[in-house]
Parts: C-alpha cells; sequence; structure tokens
C-alpha cells in the first residue's frame, strides 16, 4: 500500500491505496467522486474521461500513483458545485445527454479540446473526441454543443 | 499478490531494479500493460515507473539521424518542430494512433516494445531504418528494429534490459504512412509506411524505396523483395501497382475477426501501391521534403 497525495478538483486530498491502483478507482472509491464512470475498463469508451495538468486521459489507464504533484480535474470541478457551468449547460439546451454515461467524459475531452483550440472546427471536435463514445445520442447534439461553445453561443 | 510500483529517478536506478524484480516489468505509458493487466493477461510482481527517467525523453538531432527518447509520447511526437520538419512521416503516424487520451499518454518506446500487431508505428520505424538502443545494468546494445519485432506480441527486449531510445536515419526523403482500420482509432488491419529516397542523377526516378508493412502479419516487417525491385525504378502507376502485387507476396497473413487473410493480402497490394503513389507525388512536389 502508499499514501498518495493527489490534487484534486483543487483540494488536495491523501489517501491510502494499493501501490498501482488506477486513477479512476482512486477517485470513485476512496474520493468517492463518482463523476467519472467505470465502463470498458480498457481505455475505448471513455466515459472515464478526466484531465491530468489539462490533458484529458482515460483514468481507467492511469496509475493513480503517478498523478502526485499534478492537477487533477474531474466532471464534479465544472462549475461551482450548485450551478452547471456553460459548458454543462450548452450539453442540456442542445440534447447532448440521453442516458448520460458518456456525459462527464465528453465534458472533459471537450475541455481540454477547447482549451488546446478555442475554435475548433467539426473536424477538430470530432477528432478531439475520438476516445469518447456515446451509444445514445448519435454526436451531433454533442458536437452541435461544443461548438455553439465555440461561437460564444 | 499485490503489485509493487518502483519509482526509480534515474537510469542507472531503473536498471538496478530490472535486474532485481526478475517478475517485473517496465511501465512506460501504461496504455496497453494496465489493460493487459486489468485482462489478467500478465501479473507482474513490479512495475517500474520510468516516468521520471530524464535519460528517456527528448529529442536529438544527430550527424547521423534523429534519436527519440523512448518516453515520448504519441502528442510529444505530434507537437515536436524537429520530427515535423525532418521526417513528417512519423507525426502523421503519431496522429493516427487510437484516440487523443491514449496519444496523451501513450509513448512511443511502449508501442515498440508492445509489438502489437496493427500497431502505427513500427512500420513507419522500420522504413526509417530505426535501431532499438538497449541497456543493461552493465552494458548496452543496438538491434535493428527488423531483428527487434521476433513474433506476436514478442520482441527482443531481454527480461533486464531497458528500451532507451530509438534513433532513426535522417532521411533526404518522401515518405507516407496509410492505415487502413474499420474506425480511425482501432489498430491497423493494413499499415504501410514507404519512404522514398529520390535519385539525384536521375530526376523523377528512386533511388531507394523502403516498405514497413504492419497489421497484416503477426510481425511488422520491410516489404524487401519489393524494395529491391523498386532499385532506381521511376514510380508511375504501372511500377507501384506491380509493387503492391509483389508485397503482397510477401506477408504471411492470417485470419481473425477483423479481416480474413486473402482480404488483408489485398489490402497489403493496394496500400502499398497508393503509399508509393503519394510519396512519389511528394517527391516531385518538392525534392527534398520531410518524409
Amino acid at each position: 500500500m502508499a499514501l498518495l497525495d493527489l490534487k484534486v478538483n483543487g483540494q488536495e486530498a491523501q489517501v491510502e491505496a494499493p501501490d498501482t491502483a488506477l486513477l479512476l478507482d482512486v477517485l470513485r472509491e476512496r474520493l468517492f467522486l463518482t463523476g467519472a464512470k467505470r465502463g470498458c475498463e480498457t481505455s475505448h469508451c471513455g466515459c472515464c474521461t478526466v484531465r491530468v495538468d489539462g490533458m484529458a486521459v482515460h483514468s481507467c489507464v492511469v496509475l493513480a500513483a503517478r498523478c502526485q504533484g499534478k492537477e487533477i480535474t474531474t466532471v464534479e470541478g465544472c462549475g461551482d458545485g450548485m450551478e452547471l457551468d456553460r459548458l454543462q449547460r450548452l450539453f442540456l439546451e442542445h440534447g447532448a445527454v440521453q442516458c448520460g454515461y458518456c456525459g462527464p467524459g465528453m465534458l472533459m475531452a471537450a475541455k481540454a479540446l477547447l482549451e488546446r483550440n478555442p475554435q475548433p472546427t467539426l473536424d477538430e471536435v470530432k477528432k478531439g473526441l475520438d476516445g469518447n463514445l456515446c451509444r445514445c445520442t448519435g454526436y451531433t447534439p454533442i458536437f452541435d454543443a461544443i461548438l455553439a461553445y465555440s461561437r460564444g453561443a | 499478490m499485490e503489485c509493487k510500483l518502483i519509482r526509480p529517478t534515474d537510469l542507472d536506478e531503473a536498471l538496478a531494479a530490472r535486474e532485481e524484480y526478475t517478475d517485473g516489468l517496465p511501465i512506460a505509458g501504461g496504455q496497453s500493460l494496465l489493460v493487459m493487466m486489468r485482462n489478467r493477461l500478465i501479473s507482474p510482481g513490479a512495475l517500474i515507473d520510468l516516468e521520471p527517467v530524464e535519460a528517456l525523453r527528448g529529442i536529438e538531432v544527430q550527424s547521423t539521424g534523429i534519436s527519440i527518447g523512448a518516453m515520448n509520447t504519441c502528442r510529444q511526437l505530434i507537437a515536436s518542430p524537429v520530427l515535423r520538419e525532418e521526417v513528417g512521416v512519423l507525426p502523421s503516424a503519431a496522429r493516427q494512433v487510437s484516440s487523443t487520451a491514449v496519444r496523451n499518454l501513450g509513448t512511443i518506446g511502449g508501442n515498440v516494445c508492445h509489438n502489437e500487431p496493427g500497431a502505427d508505428l513500427p512500420p513507419v520505424l522500420l522504413a526509417l531504418n530505426g535501431r532499438a538502443v538497449l541497456r543493461r545494468r552493465t552494458h548496452g546494445r543496438e538491434v535493428p528494429l527488423e531483428e527487434f519485432f521476433t513474433g506476436y506480441f514478442e520482441t527482443a527486449l531481454e527480461a533486464d534490459e531497458i528500451l532507451c531510445r530509438i534513433d532513426i536515419e535522417h532521411p533526404n526523403a518522401a515518405g507516407v504512412y496509410l492505415k487502413h482500420a474499420i474506425s480511425p482509432e482501432d489498430l491497423a488491419i493494413v499499415g504501410v509506411a514507404a519512404v522514398v529516397v529520390p535519385d539525384s542523377e536521375r530526376p523523377g526516378a528512386v533511388a531507394e524505396a523502403r516498405i514497413g508493412i504492419g497489421g497484416a502479419a503477426p510481425v511488422p516487417l520491410r516489404a524487401s523483395r519489393t524494395e529491391a525491385a523498386l532499385k532506381g525504378a521511376v514510380l508511375d502507376e504501372e511500377t507501384a501497382r506491380a509493387a503492391g502485387e509483389l508485397a503482397s507476396t510477401e506477408v504471411d497473413t492470417g485470419s481473425d475477426p477483423h479481416a480474413s487473410a486473402g482480404y488483408r493480402r489485398k489490402m497489403v497490394a493496394v496500400f502499398v501501391r497508393r503509399a508509393l503513389l503519394h510519396a512519389a507525388n511528394q517527391m516531385m512536389g518538392n525534392g527534398h521534403g520531410a518524409a
């Protein structure tokens, strides 16, 4: 076991976890941040996507120990915990969420993309979300929400 | 049994750990290794974390070529001004590896050591005459990648060695990587890299063409008979077609749920032809363009 010093959504946390614990497990089961979802667990579906130092990563294939000293951001870090932020509201307005399971991962991947490239083309949005699967929406409402955000809608 | 995590601070410590933990494995980006562990395909007693090892980073231009640290992520390959300028085919292939999240963490060294059929970087690195620079505690050695890829998910890396760098040639050449996959983030059913060195004496002719093929066979390979046939050739439609046909006889393909052996062989012919024509166009448009 190891004692890990993590910084999640701006807050310091110390957790005890197995040496090779995965970030997803630590977030969900030690810190009770269940926004990042457990999906395929093999880095295909992207519903566990969080940001580490700004980059979108699949937390099911990241060692928690490696995230020490880095900024971890999950969907719980969006908005202020009570109010949704602008991208979340646009997801709602565009119907980008149906069952919702992919939502937290989509949001984190979209935020990483928009920070890197504030005015993405549709193709760039698709490429930026290529690690995130959605089985409900057909993607179009998700792309629309992200493009609306970049237009300042 | 719990798997230990060893975090060495430099290469010497990492090599010492590699020697000490005989049931251990080095972990680079972890994008394949942690999936293999999760699926219980491997159960190492220890992971030796290569992330803190500075000696495995960086991209250096040398007189003979470019030396790429094994811990460079796909994201870093894509962003590297040196690679984009000198060997554009490598960042272009790195852009086609899996998904954004995987490219953010997955490394060139991990990609090569995992040696999964259909991986995008091995065919390109083969066509760039890549060499694996390996170290063990007492000494090091260099292995041409053609000899490094030994079998299905197997490489020449010994149990006490670490892949430190991959050295590629600095070609005065054009280069293309084309990937055939069901979805772009999948592994390649067939992935073909063509690097074409123009003949400085005879405009339009190729001094040398090098072809790396991934996905089609259990091990990525160089199409050496096809390369021999192309020496000195002018790369027109007919030459490229014949080269594709010849290359398709060089791969020992197999069937799996994604594609039959016959289909793969046909796609090798198609993609070798296309890759050669693309590379030839690049060569014409820009005599010493980036490979």
